[in-house]
């Protein structure tokens, strides 16, 4: 089956949305650019996680610091 | 030339020569190399002679002048250093640091001497330093080719004998693919191990950062003094230094020793994968490993990494992307678009990866896999041929380091004696925290004569004869 997504379309409809201007000289680089970053998120996207594997944030709400 | 970091701490320490006298050589040799190598975009000369003074005049007093006494060394230029912009690689305007990073302040506070800041990939979203901007850094082994990236100048200047000692930036192997091509010893730590405070940060769940020098003793030495918790920076590790260099010589004895398999024996030329099979021969390495997912784990780091480098540009993206590298923008606009579930499975599979490791780290102690797929090829070369397939020439180059530093393990890239033409290398690596391992094995395969810094051959003749 073809893959329906078409970085093409995607790109400036995401700028947009973002409030990312793009020149138009540069959107052929971006939207290939985006097309790889697509393969690759495809990639991780295909590999299974079960819900329990949490990430692991280095986040601390105290950022480490006794009280 | 000016010396490695032992020997010219071991010469001010016992007064052979000055501290003084060794800046005055490094500067010596900055001015004869960098006009051809272009790896430095700044000399702190004042600060230089000011620090060296009171190293001279520690010694002079009696007082200790520190373990690195008198090195001469140089950072990345995405480091904070008092009174110069973090430019980081860019044009975009940057007011000058207020004060050194907390690496710079470790070094310094052992003695080293900082002669300047070093070119690198703008924003390190890149493996080949060919700066739009500030121009390419070039190989001193072969002044057409490139130095790698993103730390490029960090390590041409370390290679070309301008400073003895650098820090750089890893966040995909932007440490090791530069070490690697340009012939030096690389050290990328755990990640957590080295306060990244003062360092204008690429994608801060994977950055790390590491340091060059031409021998394992004297990255060991270097990184003796920049271990320490911080915190400045949210990912340093709350454990206290642990030296390496007290075991750096117990040899190879017990360590259960293998070669990395699958992933990582296709993608490259044969010299690289020749490379390996003598290193491991030399240090008794017969076992294979897989690592799990490898090829998985190289895509989540382009994805947190992506996104993590947009987010963090976002505002000048919006206002003023043309002033961006050409090189870096559309991989920058790009990231600043990623869907948000792409960013946070990528996150959650590297738990997964991190556990998988850990179970192959009971069986093994070191593991060795290549470091780079090819040695340096020419600047402004776009893409590459590898089994039939074409590639991005400077993309690809960091198709062994990502899985590596994704999963946070300290690495040693070493430079692999008499592999060719041009210098190629190995990744050694262990388990989590574990530096002690790969620095041993960095020094204990120097002692066996297959790992060596080479000379550069045009260094040998013109300015140094």
């Amino acid at each position: 089956m073809a893959d329906p997504f078409d970085p093409a379309r995607y790109v400036p409809m995401a700028a947009s949305a973002l409030g990312l201007p793009l020149a138009e000289e540069d959107m052929p680089e971006v939207i290939g650019a985006f097309a790889v970053l697509a393969r690759v998120a495809n990639v991780v996207m295909s590999f299974p996680l079960p819900e329990e594997v949490i990430a692991a944030a280095v986040f601390s709400p105290d950022d480490g610091k006794a009280p | 030339m000016i010396k490695g970091v032992r020997s010219t701490a071991d010469a001010v320490r016992a007064g052979d020569c000055s501290a003084l006298e060794v800046l005055h050589e490094a500067f010596d040799a900055i001015v004869a190399q960098n006009g051809r190598i272009n790896a430095f975009t700044a000399i702190t000369r004042e600060r230089a002679e000011q620090a060296a003074a009171a190293v001279d005049s520690a010694r002079a007093a009696g007082r200790d002048p520190g373990p690195l006494a008198g090195v001469p060394f140089a950072v990345k230029n995405l480091y904070d250093v008092a009174g110069l912009p973090t430019i980081a690689g860019s044009r975009i305007d940057r007011a000058p640091a207020v004060r050194d990073a907390a690496l710079v302040r470790k070094l310094t506070a052992a003695g080293a001497v900082l002669v300047g800041a070093l070119n690198m990939d703008e924003y390190a979203f890149g493996f080949s330093t060919e700066n739009s901007h500030f121009g390419a850094t070039r190989n001193p082994h072969h002044p057409t080719r490139i130095a790698g990236g993103s730390s490029g100048g960090s390590a041409a200047a370390v290679a070309a004998s301008m400073a003895s000692l650098t820090l750089g930036s890893d966040t995909n192997g932007s440490v090791r693919v530069p070490a690697t091509l340009c012939g030096v010893f690389g050290l990328k730590p755990t990640y957590g191990r080295l306060s990244r405070a003062g360092l204008r940060l690429f994608s801060a769940s994977l950055d790390h950062a590491g340091a060059f020098c031409r021998s394992a003793e004297d990255v060991a030495l270097a990184y003796d003094a920049l271990q320490g918790p911080d915190p400045e920076d949210p990912a340093c590790a709350r454990r206290p230094a642990e030296p390496v260099l007290p075991a750096l010589a117990r040899g190879l004895d017990d360590l259960r020793i293998g070669v990395a398999g699958g992933y990582f024996t296709s993608q490259g030329e044969p010299e690289v994968f020749a490379a390996v099979e003598s290193a491991a021969a030399a240090l008794g390495a017969t076992r294979r490993v897989e690592l799990p997912a490898a090829g998985v784990a190289r895509c989540a780091a382009m994805v947190i990494t992506s996104v993590e480098g947009a987010e963090l540009h976002l505002p000048d993206l919006i206002a003023r992307s043309a002033e961006f590298d050409p090189k870096t923008r559309p991989r920058f606009l790009a990231g600043a678009l990623a869907p948000g579930a792409w960013y946070a499975h990528a996150q959650r599979f590297r738990r997964w990866y991190c556990h998988a490791l850990q179970e192959v780290f009971r069986e093994i102690d070191v593991i060795l896999a290549p470091s780079t797929p090819y040695p340096a090829f020419p600047i402004g070369q776009a893409t590459m041929e590898i089994g039939g397939q074409i590639v991005p020439a400077a993309g690809h180059l960091g198709v062994f380091t990502q899985p590596i530093s994704f999963a946070g393990l300290p690495v040693v890239a070493a430079p692999v004696a008499q592999a060719g033409p041009l210098p190629l290398g190995v990744q050694i690596i262990a388990a989590p925290w574990r530096e002690d391992l790969v620095l041993r094995v960095a020094a204990a395969g120097e002692a066996l004569g297959v790992f060596r810094s080479p000379c550069p051959v045009s260094m040998e003749d013109a300015a140094y004869a």
